[in-house]
């Protein structure tokens, strides 16, 4: 079979609300991390937040989107979804067609309503109407009413690797003929339950992260949503194709429940089996969009592997000094900065970086700059020892 | 505990909880951590992974799996207004905490994953694992389901109507005519593989369908049979879902009326209870209908003269929206 | 509370927090490791003590790797417990 191509993409973060947006963002090296403004919270003031500047009300005017039980996870889902449909040329027809797949991520789902969830929870309090909505499946299942979609909707979770998973699902779905097209990608919103979660481990920096930098602190926790079009090359034939995705691997650490092995075991296998996968050697990648998230575990780990697998390491940097962690949403998004990267042929400065982890020597891309690039890797790496990683292709 | 599917555990509560063995495969130092889901879904896995060569990769389907231990960091949120809280229960509430937890007792580093889709979540995971094993013939994965009774998910699908009002035994619930059914809990897991030999059933197709329409559910059931029932072989049973809610039975009656009067029709959630994933332990009780060539009474609907048992076709209907259809040979 | 109270009461504590179903607290030795060896307790076991001495006894330790520091053994947990204990 031929090449797996996008012919469309939408996204939305705490640094744009549209891929335009992004990439003016991402180039001006902006960081999106600011005060926690959306719910109350004990760590409004010490914990900075990628948080998108537009209130749950205001998405909802924004989208059209009232129905009862709608959370903000959905809805950011759906402000990516809409981007991404008006931008592709799929026609109705298409998108409500049997063979038209929608592969989504999320490992917050509707738990961003925390506090409705924990009272909800309890035997003898009134239900919300939230009641359908926590599991990280109702905001699928909302697209796919929202959008008549009539092919197989499935929802991955592997942590913070979930929607690289689910771009991984929607192309091998492709190959093996049981879908002809594929939206796939991810949405996560803030919450409390993960911002006090991600604290109780203490991998929350209070200041802005510092992916890959010797004095790093942790990360900071962001939101968003992005998917993109997958389909096989022959059916894209007058439309856009944005890049293709050549490679990908998903590999497992098996070492602990929420750090890395010391060999950085499923970081390595997922990079070097992405790589096989791609038929292209180490020294053919331009570019990896790192799992960078500043805490003291991945970066080292991921840069110890980067460096056992490429001996000389590709340029790279990490996004997530710009975004924050956006989780289920992480690997979508990353996976668009990667296209953006093949498409204007250019790199984004790695930002909130000063000197290298002493052991590794390794330093991220600082500046922005023009370049000639053909293949990027993305890696995503999550909690459970999920590791996975994504090769984009110059279209 | 000696397995006799003859004998029926009567349940009578709307809640059936599974029978948890002692998991001695599991290390005490990381059992002690496992929240229900975790250690019912590695519980059922280890024997399997003990008496077979290493998977190449560990496919799970769950939708509730971790949700006891979110209610429960979600509790000390509240109990400490965000204070100092511990941990664990946040790392183990992750529903991909199951799938990673047999890999790492396994020290599996091969392809992980774990679909959520609700009712359709183990359809999905046989789904993945049929694409493993066209992508890579000689390989084989662990591939199972598991969901756990918890208050997270009790509640909310109980304040959302889905469980019987009245206290009802398992034994009954077919009968009662009235909206709700009884929630139930368990892990089913397999090994599978692109080889025949040796093999207890081979999963000949599996296809979903997300809608209300119990017509478009007909017609998608008999083309599903169409296209993917073997030339000249008809379907020996039917095994559904099932599950004494009123609500649902024009799909299972819609169901019956495809397959005809010469199949036998069996039911099967009378022994898992209603769970999103239930189809996995549907699978479980077809590979042993079809080792044994015998159906236990207790789960017969309707007993059609049959010589042997080969193709059972399993039909599974979650919440009226989510249709599942397996094909399975032995 | 008397010492060897307090650590008896600890090891008691410990064994529930952490859920070590396997473990008689009688049966954890004072100068028993609680990490590595001995008792094999890894990173998340650290945070949950550190926790539990913040919860039980008003003793604060900011910073886990600060608290690998304390939490060596019980001797050593009961000893700091005395001294910074505010409950």
């Amino acid at each position: 079979m031929d090449r797996i191509v996008v012919t469309g993409m939408g996204g939305i973060s705490a640094i744009g609300t549209t891929v335009a947006e992004n990439r003016t963002s991402l180039i001006k090296g902006t960081c999106g991390m600011g005060r926690l403004e959306m719910f109350p919270s004990k760590f409004s003031d010490t914990l900075p937040v990628a948080e998108i500047k537009l209130s749950t009300e205001q998405l909802k005017e924004k989208l059209n989107a009232f129905e009862p039980g709608i959370t903000r996870t959905t809805l950011l889902a759906l402000h990516a979804m809409k981007e991404t449909i008006a931008g592709s040329r799929l026609t109705d027809e298409q998108i409500s067609s049997l063979d038209t797949a929608l592969i989504g991520a999320s490992t917050v789902g509707g738990m961003c309503m925390t506090d409705e969830m924990q009272r909800d929870a309890q035997k003898d309090t009134p239900g919300s109407e939230y009641l359908a909505s926590y599991d990280c499946g109702s905001t699928y299942m909302y697209l796919q009413k929202r959008y008549s979609l009539n092919g197989p909707v499935n929802t991955i979770n592997t942590a913070c690797s979930s929607s690289a998973n689910a771009i991984m699902f929607g192309a091998r779905l492709i190959r093996s003929g049981k879908a002809r097209r594929a939206i796939v990608g991810g949405a996560d919103s803030l919450a409390k339950f993960t911002i006090n979660g991600f604290n109780s481990l203490h991998i929350l920096s209070p200041d802005l992260c510092t992916p890959f930098d010797e004095e790093r602190k942790g990360l900071n926790l962001g939101e968003g949503a992005a998917f993109l079009i997958l389909e096989r090359e022959e059916d894209a034939t007058g439309k856009k194709i944005y890049a293709s995705l050549s490679g990908y691997a998903n590999a497992n650490d098996a070492y602990h429940a929420s750090s890395l092995s010391d060999e950085g075991i499923g970081p390595y296998k997922a990079m070097s089996d992405a790589l096989v996968s791609a038929k292209l050697d180490p020294a053919q990648i331009d570019f990896i969009n790192a799992h960078g998230t500043g805490t003291e575990n991945n970066d080292k780990l991921e840069s110890m592997a980067m460096l056992r697998l490429f001996g000389k390491v590709p340029a790279f940097a990490s996004t997530k000094a710009n975004i924050g962690h956006t989780l289920g949403a992480s690997g979508a998004i990353e996976a668009l900065y990667c296209i953006l990267n093949l498409e204007e042929q250019e790199l984004y400065p790695g930002i909130n970086f000063k000197n290298p982890i002493t052991e590794t020597g390794l330093q991220p891309l600082r500046m922005y700059q023009k370049a000639k690039l053909t293949h990027i890797m993305s890696n995503s790496f999550g909690f459970g020892g999920n590791c996975s990683s994504l090769i984009f292709s110059k279209a | 505990m000696e397995l006799d599917l003859n004998k029926l555990f009567e349940q009578a509560d709307t809640k059936m909880l599974a029978i948890e063995p002692s998991y001695e495969d599991i290390p005490p130092g990381i059992l002690r951590r496992m929240g229900k889901a975790v250690r019912m879904g590695a519980g059922a896995a280890m024997p399997i992974v003990k008496n077979n060569p290493k998977p190449d990769g560990i496919i799970i389907a769950t939708a509730n799996g971790g949700k006891e231990d979110c209610v429960k960091f979600l509790n000390q949120i509240i109990e400490y207004d965000e204070g100092l809280l511990t941990p664990i229960n946040f790392v183990q509430s992750t529903p991909n905490a199951i799938a990673a937890q047999i890999g790492l007792l396994t020290k599996n580093h091969g392809y992980n994953i774990t679909h959520l889709h609700l009712g359709l979540a183990f359809e999905f995971a046989i789904i993945d694992a049929d694409m493993m094993l066209s992508e890579n013939p000689l390989n084989s994965y662990l591939l199972g389901a598991v969901d756990d009774i918890s208050s997270y998910n009790y509640n909310f699908e109980d304040k959302n109507g889905w469980y019987k009002k009245q206290a009802i035994t398992n034994k009954t619930f077919y009968e009662i005519n009235s909206p709700g059914t009884i929630a139930g809990e368990g892990a089913a897991m397999f090994l599978v593989s692109g080889k025949r030999s040796g093999s207890v059933a081979k999963l000949l197709a599996v296809d979903t369908l997300h809608n209300e329409d119990e017509f478009l559910m007909k017609e998608k059931l008999q083309d599903f049979i169409t296209k993917y029932l073997p030339a000249g072989e008809r379907v020996d049973l039917l095994l559904t879902g099932e599950n004494g809610d009123s609500r649902l039975l024009k799909y299972y009656s819609a169901c019956e009326s495809v397959v005809k009067d010469n199949v036998s029709v069996a039911r099967f959630k009378h022994i898992s209870g209603e769970y999103p994933t239930a189809t996995a332990m549907g699978l479980w009780l077809c590979c042993n209908i079809l080792q044994n060539q015998s159906i236990p009474g207790h789960m017969m609907k309707y007993a059609a003269p049959t010589t042997r048992y080969k193709n059972v076709l399993i039909y599974n209907n979650h919440r009226g929206t989510q249709h599942s259809f397996i094909l399975a040979s032995g | 509370m008397e010492t060897a109270q307090l650590k008896q009461q600890l090891k008691k504590q410990i064994v529930e927090s952490l859920n070590l179903r396997s473990v008689n607290p009688d049966d954890i030795k004072d100068d028993e490791p609680l990490f590595g060896e001995g008792l094999g307790l890894d990173s998340i076991d650290s945070i949950e003590l550190i926790v539990l001495l913040n919860r039980q006894y008003g003793v604060v330790i900011e910073d886990p790797k600060e608290g690998r520091k304390v939490l060596v053994d019980i001797n050593v947990m009961a000893d700091y417990i005395e001294k910074h204990r505010t409950r």
